[in-house]
């Protein structure tokens, strides 16, 4: 998406009361901002905790689509942190939102090539699905005369993270053949995000792989749910009833979370604990400007406003 | 720009007075999947015994060219290996032409025939299918190494794809100075069996494309690399060449961005209402059902 608008570079979060004053939502990532791996951020609790005190609405929206919120939700718990799962948006919910959201068919199945977290939101929303991690173990062999079947009642194909990824998948029964085959069928990417930390340690391929790889057999583009996005961002601010510029996006990532915030005209808040370094944002390279940035979240507490 | 003509008798005799040498794509015009197309065996007798020089063109990077010329000998057809370029053997060229240092190593994303090519030209090249059976258990602080020494990842049609194989190609292509990303084609779709249609090599480089937000080289159809090597290779001049394929933006662009005539056939996954929609910019010079048809129409 193309903006013509020219920012004036990020400036250093100094002022922390101002910003929390001027907003009433904060919207988190979750890989680098609240958490790296399985390991808390330091005063990560603190923050959270500070913030609600000062009645400030919290809401945790994550590409990773290999969770359900349900599941995300008891991530959290175990990190000791208090989240309610009605304030969790990952990308796995953000597909089954999307096909509420335009009355998908009940009566039409939905093939997935991801993982759980998909699964399961679209259980909940009550959709029919078919794939996922079931089909990692499927192979294709390619003896003369093999002739794949596909199901004609496949009205989606949702596409997300998927370590099982296969040939299988791509192409039958439901991948390449629904979407080129199947009139109508759509074909919806939970994020497109090139690398992700599964780790702490170092970056993976990401869901962009396994649509890019779907977007090379179809040959078209699909429609994308997550950051950068703005479904989300519209989903929840529709749901609570607020106005975008009382958001405040706070990420790591610039192509996904800052984009998202801006394309959702809210102001957004880059932090140094994820995976874009004061080098990265800085460069000459780097065409996307936050409004703020700082080093990681518990900065809001031990900022505060220069004395007058 | 002018429209395709129906292939005649008389354009035919013309073409056949002004060309050299013809190029043909293999699945769609040779064969469909493992069955000879009709008629091919005695077309490809009746041109050699008219002079003309024979070469056969592929983005199917599964196999080699020697693998390629076995295919031909079981279907009775006569071919050297020296007159195939599957696009395997254009990515071993490319490294070749390219100086590409013997003690950098080679990644393969794909079948045999790109990793065969690829030693016999020198190169010390891993993955291919050995990497098929690998999986990735996403352990807690489990770390994946890769060799730092890759100094190219080559991506071409692969059925056995998996998360393993897209992350060590990721890691090189991002993490290893220099390295190259080359892809043997992206064809979105290939006849894998002679009855359907199956995601192609263009699935698997998108993937690699999705990670590591980089363009690919690609040495096959339509890339002029393959051609710019055979017309030295062969010594002959573009204006006396005639590419034959079966699809449009590999096989006729191939021979359009080279400058040669162009001859669609419809055995292969183009169809006679696929040409003429109107959503086609892409006009061979001329079109006919099957390569026999040469015969039919000169009465041979």
């Amino acid at each position: 998406m193309a903006s013509f608008t020219t920012r004036a570079a990020a400036q250093p979060l100094k002022n922390a009361d101002e910003l929390i004053d001027s907003v009433e939502t904060f919207i988190f990532d979750c890989d680098g901002v609240i958490w790296k791996g399985d390991k808390l951020i330091e005063g990560v609790p603190e923050t959270l905790d500070m913030l609600r005190a000062k009645g400030k609405r919290l809401v945790f929206v994550t590409n990773n689509s290999t969770k359900s919120r349900k599941q995300y939700g008891k991530k959290f718990e175990t990190l000791g942190l208090d989240v309610n799962e009605e304030e969790i948006f990952a990308s796995s919910f953000a597909a089954a939102a999307y096909l509420q959201s335009i009355d998908f068919p009940k009566d039409k199945k939905v093939y997935v090539i991801g993982e759980d977290g998909i699964l399961k939101e679209l259980e909940l929303a009550g959709f029919q699905y078919l794939g996922g991690p079931q089909d990692g173990d499927k192979k294709i062999e390619l003896k003369p005369g093999f002739l794949m079947e596909h199901d004609h009642d496949v009205g989606a194909v949702v596409v997300g993270f998927d370590r099982y990824f296969n040939y299988y998948k791509i192409h039958k029964r439901y991948g390449t053949l629904c979407i080129r085959e199947n009139p109508g069928c759509l074909f919806i990417a939970t994020n497109r995000d090139a690398v992700t930390h599964l780790t702490d340690a170092q970056e993976w391929a990401g869901g962009g792989s396994m649509v890019g790889a779907l977007g090379g057999s179809t040959q078209r583009e699909p429609l994308v749910v997550g950051k950068p996005s703005t479904f989300m961002m519209d989903y929840l601010a529709n749901k609570f009833g607020i106005s975008k510029s009382q958001i405040c996006m706070v990420g790591d990532r610039l192509d996904t979370d800052i984009l998202f915030g801006q394309n959702g005209g809210c102001k957004t808040l880059l932090v140094l604990s994820g995976v874009t370094s004061l080098e990265t944002l800085q460069s000459p390279n780097n065409s996307i400007q936050p409004d703020f940035y700082t080093n990681k979240i518990s900065d809001f507490l031990s900022l505060k406003a220069a004395a007058v | 720009m002018s429209s395709s003509e129906l292939l005649s008798r008389q354009n035919l005799t013309g073409l056949l007075d002004s060309v050299d040498t013809f190029i043909f794509d293999c699945d769609g015009v040779i064969w469909k999947g493992d069955n000879l197309i009709q008629g091919v065996s005695q077309t490809l007798d009746f041109l050699r015994s008219k002079g003309k020089n024979l070469v056969f063109v592929t983005n199917n990077s599964f196999k080699s060219r020697a693998q390629y010329a076995q295919k031909f000998q079981f279907l009775g057809i006569s071919v050297s290996p020296d007159e195939i370029f599957s696009s395997s053997f254009a990515a071993a060229m490319y490294l070749k032409l390219n100086n590409f240092p013997p003690q950098n190593k080679v990644y393969v994303i794909g079948g045999d025939g790109i990793l065969e090519e690829l030693r016999l030209a020198g190169f010390t090249a891993f993955g291919g299918p050995e990497d098929s059976n690998k999986t990735v258990d996403l352990k807690q602080n489990i770390f994946f190494e890769h060799d730092k020494s890759v100094g190219a990842v080559v991506v071409g049609i692969d059925p056995n794809i998996n998360y393993y194989k897209l992350q060590y190609g990721t890691l090189c292509v991002r993490e290893n100075p220099g390295c190259l990303f080359i892809a043997t084609n992206r064809d979105a779709v290939g006849h894998m069996t002679a009855w359907q249609e199956w995601p192609g090599a263009g699935c698997m480089v998108a993937a690699m494309c999705g990670s590591t937000q980089k363009e690919p080289i690609v040495v096959g159809k339509p890339s002029t690399f393959m051609m710019a090597f055979l017309l030295t290779k062969f010594n002959v001049s573009v204006s006396k060449m005639c590419m034959v394929g079966d699809r449009l933006d590999t096989d006729i662009l191939f021979g359009q961005n080279a400058g040669c005539k162009t001859l669609l056939v419809l055995s292969g996954c183009t169809t006679q209402s696929a040409l003429q929609d109107p959503s086609n910019n892409i006009h061979p010079d001329y079109y006919t059902n099957k390569i026999s048809d040469m015969l039919d129409l000169l009465d041979t």
